[in-house]
């Protein structure tokens, strides 16, 4: 209970005007690379890591709540007007939100996405403060080999998600634990992988890893298959006429939906962000097959539900919250976004874990706060003030914006360290992230398997030393046997269990 | 002869390209050598040594995979824009320093734009982009952070 009157105590840093610029800021920027067609907000929070080593890291930590809660809200905003989604986890979003459009109630649609985004947003974080000191005083029972199976069980879990190339999850993830392996030796003070050189004795940056991997890769994507949609995109939006009094939704509607609908939503995206690489997705996919299967109003759905809009958004937005868990407790990030937020933790001396609740509480006590806050008022207030203009965001020209962010991506990469290796190398991670991308490896198992490999390798080889090299400690210990089976449960389900047969199934 | 021809293509020169460089990593993860080793101590190459094997299985499946059901290909003619950026990247971060930020960004966002083919038929708005683009990111760099960018030519002395 003191630690969660300490993280809302911890809120008043939100009070400092400078701080919350940083939250209005990154909540725009968020929304902004959210509603944009083929950005996100883990690019823009890739492109803003430099920045975060010249800034203190309170307003750091702020900004990239903020983004993360926008982007996960923002990508509803062309799913429902032009039938793009922003983002990926708006998929579902665009099926039911754009038919609402094309019936002329555009306004309405995102109305509602905005109120599920915001109650989830807002639920995702409750929970995430009310059980992250019972998540802290468990983590502290688990020990070094349960340590181990923990990571392992998150780096298995991330490749299994996407079990149609869990060949080439498994080479990414390896690439990753390769490349995190440069360096200085986990335990022992012995560089390895220099190859002669001083500069690669001290280890491969986590920051031109992010900026090859999501952003220069992105900007070569673009530019293989170009095309500037702009002529096309603006026909589409020249004809939409949105007033703000139709984003209110009607209290009928709202009563029509539910609120146990709006809980389950929310509960679910909780639940799926602290299942590593599962993410927003998933969350709203899930969520949206749960109310439909479960609906009074079956026949709504794939016409314009907006029961689907408030389950698939309010479950993305919930899992904001739940994404911090693993995070914050055990270093482990549920998905991209917290996994750079991980690194801004990291360049800034701060260690995950649970002693950084007891520790570092008014550090990240506003970043809570800005998620929150950034649900409750920024998503309403931003769609009252912006919304009419919204749809305009996707009519800035393409080359202009791929221009900026090459330049922003580079130059990052430079001031980060001064170094023009820095960029160098970003390029050359941006070059092999884009062959990878085209073959569909993950990004992600690669970037996690970067961050997860060395805790790997240090929790293994402390376990086997702690107990002469006998493996069994990893099957006699309680905490590192349950994170096993755990591994074992999740591969069953995830690799071999079929599916029952749904309404969405029957669909196709 | 298409059989052979297909062998060049980016599903399989990836793999092949992941092989020669865990190679490389295997062969060098043989030269690390322990400070002190103790009863069940792993030493610091033993990890380096396992990540090279499960790749090499790994690599081994993508490629039998990929042999057998081929995956979609880039197309050559497709990869010329993204070469041209690696290319125009590449000359940046070469003279970005000796330059300074000032001259390389506005030379890079023009080439940039050049190949995104933007406005290249109003010199006026073209010039206007890369201004603004060189202005907007100097201003946040340099001008709200306080980060120090190269100044002009400063490397050439």
């Amino acid at each position: 209970m003191d630690t969660f009157l300490n993280l809302l105590t911890g809120f008043s840093a939100l009070a400092d005007w400078s701080v919350l610029a940083f939250m209005v800021g990154g909540f725009l920027v968020g929304t902004f690379f959210g509603a944009m067609p083929g950005l996100t907000s883990v690019l823009a929070i890739a492109l803003l890591l430099p920045v975060t080593y010249t800034i203190d890291v309170v307003p750091a930590l702020v900004m990239c709540a903020s983004i993360f809660m926008a982007g996960m809200y923002s990508g509803s905003i062309t799913a429902t007007t032009i039938n793009i989604p922003g983002a990926p986890s708006s998929m579902m979003t665009a099926v039911e939100g754009n038919q609402l459009m094309l019936k002329g109630q555009g306004a309405n649609a995102l109305g509602h996405a905005a109120l599920g985004s915001m109650i989830g947003g807002c639920i995702g974080t409750v929970l995430l403060m009310a059980f992250m000191p019972v998540a802290a005083e468990l983590s502290l029972l688990i020990r070094t080999p349960g340590k181990f199976s923990l990571v392992l069980f998150a780096l298995v879990v991330i490749i299994i998600v996407d079990k149609d190339n869990i060949a080439k999850g498994v080479v990414a993830t390896l690439l990753g634990i390769m490349i995190a392996t440069v360096g200085i030796d986990v335990l022992q003070p012995i560089p390895r992988f220099n190859f002669g050189t001083e500069t690669l004795v001290e280890g491969i940056d986590i920051m031109p890893l992010v900026i090859g991997a999501f952003a220069v890769s992105e900007v070569l994507t673009q530019a293989q298959s170009w095309n500037d949609p702009l002529a096309r995109t603006l026909e589409k939006a020249r004809g939409l006429v949105i007033r703000r009094r139709d984003f209110i939704p009607p209290m009928s509607e709202i009563r029509a939906i539910g609120l146990l609908a709006y809980l389950r939503s929310a509960f679910i995206g909780y639940g799926i962000g602290i299942l590593p690489g599962a993410g927003g997705s998933m969350a709203a996919f899930v969520s949206y097959a749960v109310a439909r299967s479960g609906s009074k109003k079956p026949e709504e759905y794939g016409k314009g539900s907006r029961e689907g809009i408030a389950a698939a958004e309010c479950a993305n937005n919930s899992m904001c919250g739940g994404a911090f868990v693993p995070m914050l407790m055990f270093g482990i990030p549920g998905d991209p976004t917290t996994a750079i937020v991980l690194g801004v933790l990291v360049i800034n001396g701060l260690q995950p874990g649970p002693r950084l609740l007891e520790s570092q509480a008014d550090l990240l006590a506003p970043m809570l706060g800005s998620l929150f806050l950034s649900a409750l008022i920024l998503i309403p207030l931003s769609l009252w003030l912006l919304g009419p203009y919204f749809v305009r965001i996707v009519s800035i020209p393409k080359g202009l914006l791929y221009t900026a962010i090459a330049v922003v991506a580079l130059v990052g990469s430079y001031v980060a360290t001064y170094s023009v290796f820095q960029m160098a190398l970003a390029v050359l991670f941006g070059v092999l992230a884009y062959f990878m991308r085209q073959q569909n490896y993950s990004t992600v198992s690669l970037l996690l398997g970067f961050i997860l490999g060395p805790d790997l390798e240090e929790y293994l080889r402390r376990a086997l030393s702690l107990n002469d090299g006998n493996p069994m400690i990893f099957l006699t210990s309680p905490d590192s046997l349950f994170f096993l089976v755990l591994t074992a449960i999740f591969a069953y389900v995830i690799l071999f269990r079929k599916p029952k047969r749904g309404p969405l199934a029957r669909d196709g | 002869m298409g059989e052979r021809a297909n062998l060049f293509r980016a599903g399989v020169l990836l793999p092949v390209f992941l092989l020669a460089v865990t190679t490389v990593y295997l062969a060098a993860s043989f030269d690390i050598h322990t400070q002190f080793s103790g009863d069940g101590e792993m030493s610091p190459r033993s990890i380096p040594i396992l990540a090279a094997l499960l790749m090499y299985a790994a690599l081994a499946v993508v490629l039998w995979t990929e042999l057998r059901e081929p995956s979609d290909s880039i197309a050559l003619r497709d990869m010329a824009r993204p070469a041209l950026v690696v290319l125009a990247t590449s000359a940046y971060i070469f003279l970005f320093r000796p330059l300074g930020y000032i001259p390389s960004t506005l030379a890079y966002s023009a080439v940039l734009l050049i190949i995104f083919r933007l406005e290249t038929r109003r010199p006026h708005i073209f010039a206007l982009y890369v201004i603004g683009v060189t202005a907007t990111f100097y201003g946040l760099f340099a001008g709200i952070f306080g980060v120090r960018l190269p100044a002009m030519f400063e490397g050439l002395f």
